[in-house]
C-alpha cells in the first residue's frame, strides 16, 4: 500500500486483482472523510472483459469519484452508471467486490 | 444479405491491420458487409481495449524480440498473433443482441473448422473450442452502427513463447498457468491457405452470399494510414490505459 500526503488529507494507493467470468484489475486511490468514511479519489478498471458501448468504462470511472467505498453505495453507483450499458464477464456486485477487494490489498478469487 | 466482399490483405503488421480494420468500419457504409482474411507479420500481441499494455506485456521482451504491440478497439485478452488466421468481418445488418450477434458470426467459423474435419463448438460468449480446446477467440465492437467482429483460428500455438512475453498475476503460479493454457488451447495443424479456403466457402454459405474477390480502394487504404500512423502506433492510444 502507498501512502501519499496530498493537500492536507493522505490518500491512499492500493490494487486488486478479482477473477470472475473474466478478470478485473483495479487500482484505486481513496482518502478518509472527516467522518472516517473511505472515499474514492481516483480509481482505474482494466481487464479482458467486454462493456458495450466501450466509453462506459471511462464515463463509470469518472462517476466512482467521491463514492464511499462500501458495497451497497459502490453497487448502486455502478448499476446507475452502466444502466445503459451491456457487460460481458462481471456485473455490479462482482466490480463492486473487485473495488472493495483492494482495502485488503490482495489478491481476490 | 446478397453478397459478401472479401479482401485478402496478407500478412502486415499489428499497426496497419488494426488500422485497416477500423478505416472499413468508416468505409463499409451501405455497402455489402466485408469479409477480411489477415495475417501478423512481424508477430504480435494485441491487447484488449480495457487492458493496461504495462500490466499485460513485457515490452521490453517483446521489442527484443521484434514483437509488435499494439491495442485493439475491442475488448478481451491480450493475444500473441503468430501462427494464426486472423478474420474481420463488418457489416451494417447484425443483431442488435450482442449475444446473438456473436454466435451468428461464429456459425461460419464452426462450419469451416467442421468442413476441415474437426468437432467444433461454439462456446459463448466469444470462443470456439475442439474437443473442448480453444482454437478461436473472437471479440466485436460497434460504432455509428457499424459492426466489427473479429478473430483467431490457431494454425499452431507456442505457449512458452506466449508467456515469455506476456506478464501473469502471479509469478509464482506462471508454470500452473502455463500447463493449464497447453491443455486448453490447441492449434489446428492445417495451413493459412487451407483455412482460408474454407472460411470463404463457409461464409457465402452461412449468409447464402456470394463472395467476390476486391482490392482495398485508395480511399480505404489512404484511412488506413492515417489510423495507422495517428492512432495505431501512438503510444497515446497504446498505453491509454
Amino acid at each position: 500500500m502507498q501512502i501519499q500526503k496530498e493537500r492536507y488529507s493522505l490518500v491512499r494507493t492500493v490494487c486488486n486483482i478479482y477473477k470472475t467470468k473474466k478478470l478485473i484489475k483495479v487500482f484505486l486511490k481513496y482518502e478518509d472523510d472527516k467522518e472516517g468514511n473511505k472515499i474514492i479519489s481516483s480509481v482505474r478498471i482494466t481487464g479482458d472483459f467486454f462493456l458495450y458501448p466501450e466509453e462506459s468504462l471511462e464515463n463509470l470511472e469518472v462517476q466512482l469519484k467521491g463514492t464511499r467505498l462500501g458495497k451497497d453505495n459502490l453497487k448502486k453507483k455502478i448499476d446507475k452508471c452502466l444502466n445503459n450499458s451491456e457487460a460481458f464477464g462481471f456485473d455490479s456486485e462482482s466490480l463492486s467486490d473487485a473495488i472493495l477487494g483492494c482495502l485488503h490489498n490482495q489478491i481476490t478469487k | 444479405m446478397n453478397k459478401i466482399r472479401l479482401l485478402e490483405t496478407e500478412h502486415r503488421s499489428a499497426y496497419y491491420n488494426m488500422a485497416l480494420d477500423q478505416a472499413l468500419m468508416s468505409t463499409v457504409g451501405d455497402s455489402i458487409p466485408i469479409l477480411r482474411i489477415y495475417g501478423w507479420k512481424p508477430c504480435a500481441v494485441s491487447i484488449g481495449y480495457f487492458q493496461s499494455l504495462k500490466e499485460e506485456v513485457d515490452i521490453k521482451k517483446c521489442k527484443k524480440l521484434g514483437i509488435d504491440v499494439v491495442r485493439r478497439i475491442t475488448g478481451g485478452g491480450a493475444v500473441l498473433h503468430e501462427h494464426e488466421l486472423t478474420y474481420s468481418f463488418i457489416t451494417k445488418g447484425y443483431p442488435a443482441n450482442i449475444m446473438e450477434s456473436y454466435e451468428l458470426i461464429c456459425e461460419p467459423v464452426v462450419m469451416c473448422l467442421r468442413n476441415l474435419g474437426f468437432n467444433a463448438q461454439f462456446s459463448p460468449l466469444n470462443d470456439i473450442d475442439v474437443d473442448n480446446k480453444k482454437v478461436s477467440g473472437n471479440a466485436q465492437t460497434r460504432r455509428n452502427n457499424i459492426l466489427l467482429q473479429h478473430g483467431t483460428i490457431l494454425l499452431d500455438v507456442d505457449v512458452d513463447k506466449m508467456f515469455s512475453v506476456l506478464n501473469v498475476p502471479s509469478e509464482k503460479m506462471k508454470d500452473k498457468i502455463i500447463q493449464d493454457v497447453k491443455a486448453r488451447v490447441m492449434g489446428l495443424k492445417k495451413t493459412f491457405d487451407e483455412v482460408a479456403s474454407e472460411l470463404q466457402e463457409s461464409f457465402s454459405r452461412k449468409f447464402g452470399a456470394e463472395i467476390f474477390r476486391d482490392d482495398i480502394k485508395t480511399d480505404e487504404e489512404i484511412e488506413a494510414k492515417i489510423f495507422q500512423k495517428y492512432k495505431y502506433s501512438s503510444d497515446d492510444w497504446n498505453y491509454k490505459r
